[in-house]
């Protein structure tokens, strides 16, 4: 092997290596796994969801670098099922930003709309709803 | 030493009290034990008289407490127990209720404010070129408008963030409480601190005035 090539997979390596604890660095920050954990009262099995992330992060990157397609029965059904869950996370994802934790206290108390927290929280959740689906349907629309 | 001149006081980290009332009692702001008679003296010693110019925050501290109690009964030895000072929270006699297009005004700003958070995640992130990435992984069909994926996501984000919450479903899952009651209260007990060290001004001597 020549010694280009074993550059090649030190960068490789260590570039993966950087983005990898990247990512784990950013969901530890946002608590998602600790919160999924708690809701389906998983604690004890934590380890096994951390297993999910690692292995999802590398399978994904794999199917995408080698350009392997998998070609599923039933693809457009499962296609709908993969767009529901990837949106899920991404769901948990924009909820445990800061910003959102941190805005919500702070308008209903400086407002008197202590009552109204949950129509609030409704109302962000309905933005990101239709924001995205007229990010899709109208935003980028032919 | 007899119980007779000892008096115990655990005061109250917060209490809430009327416009109306601007005579602030001992037994407003403390638990207090001793021995019978002097209790029942002691409950109603005024400690504070709220004048005009003070805020809808106060603070009560054990000193100022011992200053009162002292004059009254010399020969008391007054024990605390517990926080050293107390935050009053006067209280408006008609709340004013939150007005409903002030309600329409917030929800409209958080409505469009993160829908557009969304767009500019999405086109932050390439989101499109990783959802027609996705589709043709999937499918080996090449698609610009992957709706099929692109619906159930938009869907998909709305659910993710209502489990995060748990608001929709109130029924507890247990009994530890959601990132937003937290976080109200994080928020709550921040306000207090910060007016137990600045509402008190015996607390800021020689400092300069912050507001």
């Amino acid at each position: 092997m020549s010694l280009g090539n074993l550059l090649m997979i030190m960068i490789g390596l260590s570039g993966g290596i950087a983005v990898g604890s990247g990512l784990v660095a950013l969901l530890t920050v946002l608590d998602i796994i600790p919160r999924l954990a708690q809701l389906t009262r998983n604690q004890k099995k934590m380890v096994s969801l951390q297993w999910s992330l690692i292995l999802g992060a590398c399978f994904f990157t794999v199917i995408d670098l080698l350009d392997l397609k998998i070609l599923l029965p039933l693809v457009h059904l499962f296609i709908m099922l993969f767009g529901g869950i990837a949106g899920i996370f991404v769901g948990l994802l924009a909820a445990a930003l800061t910003e959102v934790l941190n805005v919500l206290p702070i308008l209903s108390k400086r407002l008197g709309m202590k009552k109204n927290l949950l129509a609030l929280l409704m109302a962000m959740v309905f933005g990101k709803v239709f924001g995205s689906l007229f990010h899709w349907l109208i935003f980028l629309h032919p | 030493m007899s119980m007779s001149n000892q008096a115990f006081l655990r005061l109250r980290t917060k209490v809430k009290i009327n416009q109306d009332v601007s005579q602030i009692f001992l037994e407003d702001v403390a638990q207090v034990v001793a021995s019978e008679d002097v209790e029942k003296k002691l409950k109603r010693t005024l400690i504070y008289v709220r004048n005009e110019g003070d805020g809808n925050l106060l603070v009560i501290d054990a000193i100022r407490i011992i200053r009162s109690i002292g004059e009254k009964f010399p020969n008391l030895t007054i024990q605390f127990i517990g926080s050293e000072e107390t935050l009053v929270e006067v209280e408006a006699t008609h709340k004013k209720s939150a007005s409903k297009l002030l309600l329409i005004l917030v929800w409209m700003i958080l409505f469009i404010g993160s829908g557009l958070a969304i767009m500019n995640f999405h086109t932050d992130v390439s989101m499109a070129e990783v959802h027609q990435r996705i589709f043709y992984l999937l499918t080996g069909e090449h698609n610009n408008h992957p709706y099929l994926l692109q619906i159930p996501y938009s869907i998909g984000i709305g659910i993710g963030m209502i489990v995060f919450f748990n608001q929709i479903f109130r029924k507890r899952l247990n009994e530890e409480p959601s990132p937003l009651e937290l976080e109200m209260y994080l928020y709550q007990e921040n306000i207090e601190k910060y007016a137990k060290a600045y509402e008190n001004k015996e607390n800021r001597r020689g400092e300069h005035e912050f507001r």
